[in-house]
C-alpha cells in the first residue's frame, strides 16, 4: 500500500508540471501587458521599462520560465500587483471558503447521485428509473449561474427563507478562526447562532453546485450499478438469502464504486470551475471570485497563483481518489 | 415422501418479440438424500428450472405450476419467506466460480453475511466456527478466510462456493453445472467433494449438467430435458442401459469413446428449436430419426413405461394417449 501511494504521488508530478507550463504559456501569449495594466496606458516609457525589469519581464522567456518554476517550488507565488500582498497569503485566506462550498456541494451531489442512481438501477426500466434519467438530462443542461439565480429568486426573494449572498451575515463570523471553515469553527467555538447562520448561507450555493454536478453522478452510478447487478455474484448472494438492501448496497454498489469514484474525482475539477461561476453568483468570497476579480485587473501573479493552486488541489484529489479506490478494491493494490 | 416436488412447472420469459416458453409442463420429485440430474443441451431450460426452485428468476419470467417444498409452494411464496429458505434450506452453486464470489469482499465476510442473513443474533465466534468447519469440509484451510476471491484458483473458488452453500446445512443443494468451467482434473475433485458432502451431510442434490459422464457417477434419478420439455425421467441405471426416448439415445451415443475404432465425434444433427415459436407436435421431431406423422402433428403426452416416464409417441399409440400427464411420481 505504501509503495502504491508513493507511485501515485510521483505520477502526479509530471501532471502538475504540464499544468504549470500551460498556465505560463497562456499568460504570456494573452494580449495585455501587465505593467501597463498596473501603471496605466499613459505612463512614461522609462517607468514601464523599470517596472518590467523589476518584475523580470525583460529576461528571455526561458529564464522567466525557470524562475517561475523555481519560485513555485519554494511556495513563492509572487506579490499581487493590485494589493502588493503575497499571493499565497491571499489564496490561503480565500481557500477555506471555496473548500467549504466545494465539500458541501460534493455532499449534495454524492447524496443525490448515490441514492437516486442506485435505486434507478434497481428499478431499471420502471418509473423511478425514467424519472432519474429525465432528471439528469434536465439538470445537466442547467447553466450553473442561471440555476443559482433561480434559486436566489425563489428561496431568497420570493420566500425569504434563505440569504442570497455571502458566507455569513454581518458580525456572524466565528470569534476564533481555527480552520477557516466556518461550519467547523462555529462548532469548535460552540457558537450555535453562527453555526446556523453559516449553514443558512451555505445551502443555496452548495445546492446549486451540487445539483448541477449530481446529474453526471446519477447517470454514472445508475449505469455502473445496472452492470454490477447483472453479475453472477449478485445472483449468488441472493441465492444465499442475503437481504436485498445488502445485495444492492454492499455488493452491487460497492463493486460499481471504482469507476464512479474516478469520475467523482474528475468531477471535483469541474466542481472548482463551477465554483468560479457559483461564487460569482452568490458573492462567495472564495478563490473563484478572487480569480474573476483579479482577471479584470490583469493581476498576473494572482491569476497564475490561483490557477496553480487549483492544479495542486486537483492533483491532490486525484491521488486521494486512487487511494480510496485501492482501499475498496484490493485488486488495485497488487 | 418427496422432499421437493415440482408439478407441471411452466416458465415463460416475456420479451419484446413475444414470450419464450423456456420450461413447459415439467414434473419431477426429489426424495430426501436423493440426487437428481437435470440433463440436456444448453438452452433447454435446466438452469431456469434450478433458479425457479429458489425463486430467483428474472423479473420478466412468468411461472405457473407448483414447486412444493415441506408442504409449501415456493413458486407462490412471498420474497421474504423465500429469502429465509435460500442458503439455509435450499442453496445453490453456479457454473462459473470466477464470477460467483464478490471479488472485493474477503471470504470471511461473505460467510458472515450468509450466516447473519439467517441468524442475525449469532456472535462472531460462532460464525467463525461455522465458516471454518465449512471450509474444512471442502478441503480448504480455515486460515484462508482472510483471503479475497482473486487469491484462489478456479477449482478452489468453486470449493469456497460449495462451502458457502453447505455452511448452514441445507437439505437441498442445487448445483448448476458446477464443473463445466473447470479443467478435467479439477472437475473430478469437485465431484468427489460433492459426493462426499452428500454422504456426510444427508443432503439431497439437484445436479444440473450437460455432462452425462458426471451424471452416471453421482445421480440416482435423471430428468432429460429437451427444449423446455421433460422427455425422459427415471432411475439412472435403466435410463443408461436402455434409453427409451430417441433424444436420450442420441445423447448417450454422442459421449465420445476412445476405445471405438471410429473415433469421430457423434452428434445430433440440427439445433434447438426457436422457443418463441416451438414446432407443433413433439419439439424433438425435426431432429428425430424416428419421426412419424403424428409426431409433427400432436404433442406427445407422457407415457409411463417400465417405471419410467417418456414423452414420445413411440411408446403409446392412440390408445394410451389419454394417460394422465401428472400421474404419480416415479420412485
Amino acid at each position: 500500500m505504501k509503495t502504491y501511494i508513493l507511485t501515485r504521488v510521483l505520477l502526479a508530478i509530471p501532471m502538475i508540471l504540464i499544468i504549470l507550463t500551460i498556465v505560463f504559456v497562456i499568460l504570456r501569449v494573452l494580449p495585455g501587458n501587465p505593467v501597463l495594466a498596473m501603471v496605466g496606458p499613459k505612463a512614461p516609457p522609462q517607468i514601464v521599462a523599470a517596472m518590467e525589469k523589476e518584475m523580470g519581464l525583460d529576461k528571455p522567456i526561458i529564464v522567466q520560465y525557470g524562475d517561475y518554476l523555481l519560485n513555485i517550488a519554494h511556495g513563492n507565488f509572487g506579490r499581487s500587483t493590485l494589493t502588493s500582498l503575497p499571493v499565497i497569503q491571499e489564496l490561503m485566506q480565500k481557500f477555506p471558503a471555496t473548500l467549504e462550498l466545494t465539500i458541501f456541494a460534493m455532499i449534495v451531489a454524492i447524496f443525490i447521485g448515490i441514492f437516486f442512481g442506485t435505486y434507478a438501477a434497481y428499478y431499471y426500466g420502471r418509473t423511478l428509473d425514467v424519472v432519474a434519467r429525465v432528471y439528469s438530462i434536465f439538470v445537466y443542461s442547467f447553466p450553473v449561474f442561471w440555476f443559482g439565480i433561480m434559486l436566489q429568486l425563489i428561496f431568497g426573494v420570493w420566500l425569504h427563507w434563505l440569504p442570497v449572498s455571502g458566507r455569513s451575515s454581518p458580525f456572524m463570523i466565528p470569534p476564533h478562526v481555527y480552520t477557516g471553515l466556518y461550519v467547523i469553527d462555529s462548532i469548535l467555538n460552540l457558537d450555535w447562532p453562527v453555526f446556523v447562520d453559516t449553514i443558512r448561507h451555505l445551502i443555496l450555493p452548495s445546492v446549486t453546485l451540487g445539483v448541477v454536478i449530481s446529474s453526471i453522478f446519477v447517470r454514472m452510478v445508475r449505469s455502473n450499478v445496472i452492470l454490477s447487478l447483472s453479475s453472477q455474484y449478485v445472483v449468488a448472494s441472493r441465492a444465499r438469502g442475503v437481504k436485498e438492501k445488502k445485495v444492492l448496497f454492499s455488493h452491487a454498489l460497492k463493486n460499481a464504486m471504482a469507476p464512479i469514484l474516478t469520475i467523482m474525482g474528475l468531477e471535483f475539477a469541474l466542481l472548482l470551475a463551477g465554483a468560479v461561476l457559483t461564487e460569482t453568483t452568490f458573492s462567495w468570497p472564495g478563490i473563484g471570485s478572487y480569480l474573476i476579480s483579479r482577471i479584470a485587473y490583469r493581476d498576473f501573479p494572482a491569476i497564475q497563483g490561483a490557477i496553480v493552486f487549483f492544479a495542486f488541489f486537483i492533483a491532490a484529489v486525484s491521488i486521494l481518489v486512487d487511494i480510496i479506490n485501492a482501499w475498496i478494491d484490493p485488486r488495485v493494490r497488487y | 415422501m418427496a422432499l421437493l416436488e415440482v408439478k407441471n412447472l411452466r416458465i415463460d420469459y416475456l420479451t419484446r418479440r413475444g414470450s419464450v416458453k423456456a420450461v413447459d409442463e415439467i414434473s419431477f420429485s426429489i426424495g430426501s438424500r436423493e440426487t437428481i440430474g437435470l440433463v440436456g443441451e444448453s438452452g433447454c431450460g435446466k438452469s431456469t428450472t434450478g433458479l425457479a426452485m429458489l425463486g430467483l428468476l428474472p423479473t420478466n419470467a412468468r411461472i405457473s405450476g407448483e414447486i412444493v417444498y415441506n408442504g409449501k409452494d415456493l413458486s407462490k411464496m412471498h420474497q421474504e419467506e423465500l429469502r429465509k429458505i435460500r442458503g439455509e434450506e435450499i442453496s445453490m452453486i453456479f457454473q462459473d466460480p470466477m464470477t460467483s464470489l464478490d471479488p472485493i469482499m474477503r471470504i470471511r465476510k461473505q460467510f458472515f453475511e450468509l450466516i447473519q442473513a439467517h441468524h442475525p443474533k449469532m456472535n462472531e465466534n460462532e460464525m467463525e466456527k461455522i465458516s471454518s468447519e465449512a471450509l474444512k469440509s471442502v478441503g480448504i484451510d480455515p486460515s484462508r478466510l482472510n483471503n479475497y476471491p482473486f487469491e484462489f484458483s478456479g477449482g478452489m473458488r468453486q470449493r469456497v462456493m460449495i462451502a458457502l452453500s453447505i455452511a448452514l446445512k441445507p437439505s437441498i443443494l442445487i448445483a448448476d453445472e458446477p464443473t463445466t468451467s473447470l479443467d478435467v482434473v479439477v472437475q473430478e475433485q469437485i465431484m468427489e467433494v460433492l459426493k462426499e458432502l452428500k454422504r456426510s451431510k444427508n443432503m439431497s442434490m439437484v445436479l444440473i449438467t450437460h455432462d452425462l459422464g458426471v451424471v452416471a457417477e453421482v445421480v440416482d434419478k435423471i430428468v432429460v430435458m429437451y427444449a423446455g420439455h421433460l422427455v425422459e425421467y427415471g432411475n439412472v441405471y435403466p435410463v443408461y442401459e436402455k434409453p427409451l426416448h430417441p433424444y436420450t439415445q442420441l445423447l448417450l451415443e454422442s459421449i465420445p469413446n476412445v476405445k471405438l475404432e471410429d473415433r469421430e465425434l457423434k452428434y445430433i444433427p440440427g439445433s434447438l428449436p426457436d422457443l418463441k415459436n416451438p414446432p407443433k407436435g413433439c419439439r424433438f421431431s425435426p431432429r428425430c430419426p424416428f419421426s412419424k406423422n403424428i409426431c409433427k402433428e400432436k404433442e406427445p403426452p407422457i407415457f409411463e413405461i417400465e417405471g419410467r416416464r417418456v414423452k414420445c409417441w413411440l411408446y403409446g399409440g392412440e390408445i394410451n394417449a389419454n394417460i394422465d400427464k401428472t400421474s404419480s411420481a416415479v420412485g
